[in-house]
Formats: C-alpha cells, structure tokens, sequence
C-alpha cells in the first residue's frame, strides 16, 4: 500500500504554511524576510505570488492563500518551499504577519443575529454560491421544505407536542492519514498529482479553474487512501501545492501535521436544532418541525454540495407524518471551515428528532419502541414529499431488534442500567456517472480497471466479487486496480453510500459486454445511470448503558445494530462498515467535540480531540434483516452511513432510561449528566 | 551527529541531526511502512520496538537509539510472518493506516503476554487507534495471533 506520503519524486521540495494566528482581520503586512533567509529555504510566498482565483468543490469561496483578510484561525496565510520539511515548518514560524483585527462572529447565532460582523462581504458574488442577497449576510445556504402554516395549524390541534432544542458538537473525521499532496508539473503544462482525495475525476476541474488550466492537463494519480469519512473530498492543499510548483520549477510535497487537519480542514457542522412534533392520543404523528441552524465555518467550499440534509430518520421518508416543515440555514462563521462527514447532517438531526420522539412517547405514556412502530410508513406508503419507494422495512426491522434484545445484567453493583433506542434509514443511490475497463491477461487473468479509490471501505474487493460472479470466475483470478484519471473516462468518487451501488451498475454492463466480445481485447464501458425509484436501508440501534449516580459517569456496555439489507456482496466488509459505523457513532455520542470557543479549537490535537480506542469502544452486535428488496440487478442497499446517525439518540435515550436526564447537548459528558441529575427534582 | 543501531536485524550507520525524531530517520532510510498519524504519540501509527519495547517513534529521538535494536513493521512482518497472517484472515484492517502500528503492538503483547484476555488485548492495544473497523477485527487477529504461537 502507497500512500501519498509515501511518494517520492527525483527534485522534491517540501511545503510549509504559516497560518493565521487571529480569527478575523485585515492583513496590514506580511514580512517574509526573516523565513526566506533560512537555510534550506528556496522561496517564500503570499497571495499576490500566485495566479490563482478561489476555489471549492461546490461554491468556489476558498482563498489559497489569505489575500486581504483572514477569517478563522489556522487560515493559510504564506507558504514556504524548502529542501526539507522540517526546514520548511521552521521557516514558516518565522513568517511576521502584522493584522489589523476586526470584529469576529464564532457560532452560529452570533452570525446571523442583524447588524453582525460580516465573514464574507459578498458571499454570493462566489461562484456558484448557493445563496442570494436577499437571504441575508453570513449565509452559506438555506434550505426549506414543507409548511410551516400547516404545521403551526396541525399541533394546535395536537393531544401531546414535544417542543425542545438540540444541540450537537463540531466533530473531525479523524481519519488517521493527515491530508497530503504532491505536485509535479511538467514542462509542457502537464500537472501529476497524487492528493488524499477521494473524488479524483471531479477533483480536475476545481483545481483547473482555480489555476486557470484545463482540466484534461491534470492527472490524478492512483493512490491509497488512509480514511476518508467524507474528510477528503476538497481540493484541499493542491492548488496551493501545484501553484507553488511552478513558481519554484521542482515538485512540491506537502504533508499536515494533524494539528492542521483539526484547525483547517473540513469538520462536522456543529448544529442546534429546534424541534416540534406533535400526536393524537393513540400516539399517531400529527405534525413535524426541523429548524436548524448550523455553524458553517469560514469558507463552505470544503463540502460537495453547500447543504447538509437534516432529515434525520426521515431521510427515506421514514415516519407517516400529515403536517411536515424543515428548515436548515447554514451559517459563515470566523471558525474552522466545516464539511461533510459520514452521512452530513443526519448524525445531528437523527440525535434532536429520535430524543424527541422518546420524549414525546414519555408525554404520551408509550414504550418508545411503540411510538415509533406505529408511525413508520409501511411499503405503499408514500414519503412526506409524495414520493413511492420500493419498500419501506422499518417495522420488520424494529421487530427484529426487540427480538434479539437481551438485557444486560453487567452494570457496576451502585450504577443504574438503562436501554435506548434509535431508528434512522438512509438512501441508496440509485443513478450513477462511472466507467470500468476489463483487460484480457496473457496469463488468463482478468485486470478490472477503475476510478473508484478505496478508501479502505472495500471497494476493490466488491468489485472483484461483483465479476467473479458475473462472469464465472475465481475471485484470485481478477486484479482490480484503479487507473490514473488519464486511463478512464469518468467516476462520481466515494462518497454518499453509493459505491457499492455504483460498482454493481457498471460491473453489470461490463459483465454484459465482457461475454459479448468478439475479439479478445479490452472492454470499456461508461454508464450514466439516471435511477428509478428510491430505497432505504433502516438501522435500528439499541444501546445498553450503565450510569454512574453519584459522578454522572456513562458507560456505554452494548450497541445492537438490526440493519435492513438486500444481497451483501462481501459479508465481511459489509460487517466491518456496520461496526465501525456505530463505532463512530458512539465517539460522537461520549467523547469528541473540537471544543471551539471564542474562535479557537482547544482540542487541538488527538490526545485532546478524543477518538474511540479498542478499550473504550461497547461491544457491538448486529442482526441482519435479510430478504430485503435493493437497487440494479445486484440487488443491493447501502451499508456505510447507517449505522453512524442512531446511535447518539439511542445513548441518550438509554441515559434517560436510567437516571431520568434527559440530554439534549452532545457530547455526553460525565458533568453535564451529573449536573442534570442534580437539577431533577 | 553519527548514528549506529540494528534495524530490523542489521547493523546501520548513517547522519542525523541532534533532534532528529526516530520516525523520520527510519523513514528517511526508505522503510515507509512505519506511519505518522497524530505526531503526538497518542494514535500508535507510527509504533516501532525499541529494545523489544513498543515506542512511539513520532516522540522518540532517535539519538536514543543509539547502539539498540529497532523493528519496524517491514521487520516484524519477516520475524513472525504469522502474525501478518492473522490480520490478513481476520481482516483486522481496513484503510491500512494504522495497520504497521497495531501489527508491531500485537507482536510486542505477544513477548510480554501470550496469554491475555480479550479484555487485556483491548487494554494492551488501546494506543493504537484505528477510525474504520471498530476494534472488533483487530482484537479477533491480535486473539488469532496469540493463541498460534
């Protein structure tokens, strides 16, 4: 396995950026004197050093490095090319950069409260920005869905309504490989890049028209990944990398420290989520309210698309609901840009909507799990925007989960015990924009060739199970290899539980021209597949806790997961998703939080930033609902992104279980557990 | 300043500067398979053995090294090839990342502790982080590994 860190190329010079040390200010000055007279030091560069515009994966509001202004600690300000890294990192602390500071919004609500400083002077002005004038200063997106006036009406009417705010935390991805990059550009113009970035083929052009080259002059690499989450899907440092490439004529190679990739990458937007929903007497939904409001960062470039969907369980349409409202406005803010990360937006709204059904049930004197049974749509059933699905497994799922409950009797002697439950459903995409090669072997082995990267999700190993079966063949006797963006002609990259799907439509056409061949000479095959009607996979979680009374301390002893599938192409990946899913579910639930205030993040590092190890993770179980009915001929639903979004609510609702606190605030902290038992009457 | 020691079994010399971190001299040599994650000795990616005891190399001078006796991973894998075995059956890795640093821990339980409990696994491999798998394959390939030898 070669990572890009790994990488190492006759010439390399190495990359350093000084970043800002303010959250919000005008650059006054920048003497870079002092750095460039360092030894090892071959050039020290700022803004007006490069011909570049700003850039992003959706709205292009990214500077590469900070021109008049910067917005958040940690933003690039210069960089330094030098003969060593260590020179480089050395040198850039010598950067002197005099700020004119100015005033600085650090959440959400700061942001967007009227006459607030703004981040941004004209953030629609950006290309392809997602929001207008007229929706406001500071704003990356808003996103509305529904009627509020027919909700407002409906829980007038309600027998019982849950009113309450949630809030959730910024999170990291916390993959364990920092993000890189390594540049050479060659004398004709053409750029070589190996970027830890999951999305090489879309990658080319938000690079290109940052630089002012054509897409076709860049090619990406093939290269292994070291984690993704949806961390690393930006252009991240390879504008800056492949600029200062040419300025300094060698390749260039740029390696973060991690305490870069927690100050300035792309983290998990921190939300408040106020939510409303209301039922008859029988417990029947009546009406439904999401309104978020999420701290977007600095800069939304970082994230596909400048929206988080904050459907929760609803994603699928999960719940019956007559009256139905969301809301979701993302905020610029002077902090760390914030992105995507395994299944974006629904870990904050599956935590604020699944703890409020267990409120509502409270109100209405139902067990949890008979709340929700009683409401989740059944096949037929159309999803609150009107929409059919193939099917909808919510109930068999959630029977599956109380049938394989067993209550754990191993709660320290003094601790109270207590079980939650959680229900989400996430989509599987059914429309694809991909491309596959298969090459004949003079030895009788068959090379598949893709775009796809594996991120470590299994993706090569589903490909080669997908044709062994497609075509008769031993699974050994097929090499899946993925190709640099020259050799194929496009692939929608990792991201959004689609891969499987994705590979599985693409295999399929392979598989059909592979046996339709006439000569034996390589087939290529390239599908744009449009998708017919939607369908979910359900996560049902039950998590088991023991809570300390007397210090407010959780411990987390069992996470079952009941997922809902169709074919599983390779069970052990499949396994491995499901499980490190809820694994990192649970260090959303208990432990991480970048702990942002004031602009800063205190946590600042991974003995601060605090991820899930072998001795803090629950025992986790799973029951598989088989026989469900997935997308294509491989019949299959998505599996990466189900098991994250459930558990923080299921955690929650088991604390309450036990101790009465009802928390509304992730993470789940020993004081603030404490502090609500205190405060019980 | 001049540096001796026997990596992965063989005798080496080569230049160093005084604060140059073990990480970076081993890697420097072209053995990549040692990682760094965090560099603040917190993830394990980048565990090596020193004197047979586990380190952090990311933390760790490598002038403290001097005259001992450092695997890595590329050497691990030789020494015990039964113990890559067992991550590869039980697939107790996923990106890979921190797979070096989790293969040199599991080897280093396996000198002090061939018997442990699943419990002490856990405890013993709770310097190695890894975001993908959960734990549960790696605990399966550590278990797998202890019990063949």
């Amino acid at each position: 396995m070669r990572y890009v860190n790994d990488v190492s190329l006759p010439g390399m010079t190495y990359v350093a950026v000084a970043r800002s040390s303010v959250p919000h200010a005008r650059i006054r000055s920048i003497d870079t004197s002092v750095a460039a007279s360092q030894p090892g030091v071959i050039g020290v560069f700022t803004a007006k050093d490069l011909q570049v515009s700003t850039y992003g994966r959706s709205v292009r509001d990214v500077s590469v490095l900070a021109d008049d202004k910067v917005r958040y600690v940690g933003e690039r300000v210069a960089a330094v090319v030098a003969e060593s890294r260590v020179a480089a990192e050395a040198a850039a602390e010598l950067v002197e950069v005099t700020y004119d500071e100015l005033p600085a919004v650090f959440t959400a609500e700061e942001a967007i409260a009227p006459g607030a400083p703004t981040v941004h002077d004209a953030p629609w002005a950006y290309p392809r920005a997602f929001i207008t004038e007229e929706q406001g200063q500071n704003r990356q997106s808003v996103v509305e869905e529904g009627s509020l006036e027919a909700v407002e009406e409906a829980l007038q009417k309600s027998a019982f309504v849950v009113d309450e705010t949630y809030t959730t935390s910024a999170i990291h991805q916390g993959y364990l490989e920092p993000q890189a990059c390594v540049a050479d550009v060659e004398p004709s113009g053409k750029v070589r890049l190996w970027l830890t970035n999951k999305s090489p083929y879309i990658l080319r052009s938000q690079i290109a028209d940052c630089l002012g080259i054509e897409a076709d002059s860049i090619e990406v690499q093939p290269i292994a990944l070291g984690g993704d989450f949806g961390g690393k899907g930006s252009p991240e440092e390879a504008p800056l990398c492949v600029a200062l490439a040419r300025l300094v004529g060698r390749p260039t190679k740029m390696v973060l420290r991690y305490t870069e990739d927690l100050l300035s990458t792309d983290a998990r937007h921190p939300a408040r989520i106020y939510v409303r929903i209301g039922c008859d007497t029988d417990g029947n939904i009546t009406a439904w309210s999401q309104d978020a409001l999420l701290d977007g960062g600095a800069y939304g470039g970082f994230k596909p698309a400048p929206t988080v969907s904050i459907h929760g369980a609803l994603e699928p349409g999960g719940y019956r609901i007559p009256a139905f409202y969301s809301r979701s406005v993302i905020a610029y803010t002077n902090t760390v840009p914030k992105g995507h990360m395994r299944a974006p937006g629904a870990p904050q709204a599956t935590f604020a909507t699944e703890s409020a059904m267990d409120e509502l049930a409270l109100k209405v004197g139902l067990e949890p799990a008979d709340l929700r049974y009683r409401n989740l749509l059944r096949t037929g059933e159309a999803d609150v925007n009107g929409r059919e699905w193939i099917e909808f497994r919510g109930q068999e799922t959630l029977d599956a989960a109380l049938a394989a409950l067993r209550i754990r009797e191993d709660a320290p002697a003094g601790w109270a015990s207590g079980v939650g439950i959680s229900v989400y459903s996430r989509t599987t995409p059914t429309s694809t924009s991909s491309s596959m090669r298969l090459v004949p072997m003079p030895d009788g082995r068959l090379s598949c060739e893709i775009g796809v990267i594996e991120t470590g999700t299994g993706s090569h190993t589903v490909a080669r199970e997908l044709l062994a079966k497609g075509l008769a063949m031993l699974p050994e006797d097929i090499d899946v290899v993925q190709v640099s963006t020259d050799e194929l002609p496009t692939d929608p990259g990792a991201g959004g539980s689609r891969v499987t799907a994705s590979l599985a439509m693409v295999a399929d056409q392979a598989i059909k021209a592979w046996r339709a061949r006439l000569e034996d000479e390589p087939v290529l095959v390239v599908v744009d597949e449009k998708g017919g009607p939607p369908v979910g996979s359900y996560g049902v979680q039950i998590a088991q806790v023991a809570v300390d009374p007397e210090t407010g301390q959780v411990k987390v002893l069992e996470i079952l997961s009941t997922v809902d599938v169709a074919e599983i192409i390779n069970e052990k990946s499949h396994q491995m998703q499901i499980d490190g899913g809820a694994a990192m579910g649970f260090g959303y639930a208990c432990l991480e939080d970048l702990d942002e205030s004031d602009g800063q993040v205190w946590s600042a590092n991974l003995g601060d930033f605090k991820l899930p190890s072998s001795r803090d993770v629950p025992d986790f179980k799973t029951v598989l609902v088989r026989g469900g009915r997935g997308v294509g001929t491989a019949n299959v639903k998505n599996i990466g992104e189900t098991t994250t979004p459930p558990t923080a609510a299921a955690i929650a609702n088991a604390v309450a279980d036990a101790v009465g606190a009802r928390i509304r605030d992730l993470p789940i902290r020993a004081e603030r557990v404490l502090a609500l038992i205190e405060a019980a009457p | 300043m001049r540096l001796h020691f026997a990596l992965n079994g063989e005798e080496i010399a080569c230049d160093a500067e005084p604060d140059a971190l073990l990480i970076d001299v081993i890697r420097d040599l072209g053995l990549t398979g040692t990682k760094e994650g965090c560099a603040v000795g917190v993830c394990g990616a980048c565990t090596v053995l020193v004197r047979e005891v586990p380190v952090c190399s990311c933390l760790y001078l490598a002038a403290m090294a001097e005259g001992a006796p450092v695997w890595t991973v590329e050497g691990i894998a030789k020494r015990d090839p039964a113990l890559v075995e067992c991550f590869v059956e039980r697939e107790g890795m996923q990106c890979g990342i921190c797979t070096p640093g989790q293969v040199v821990s599991a080897f280093a339980l396996g000198l002090e502790h061939d018997s442990a409990t699943e419990e002490e696994i856990r405890g013993f491999m709770s310097g190695n982080l890894c975001r993908c798998t959960g734990y549960v394959t790696i605990t399966e390939a550590v278990r797998s590994y202890l019990d063949h030898r």
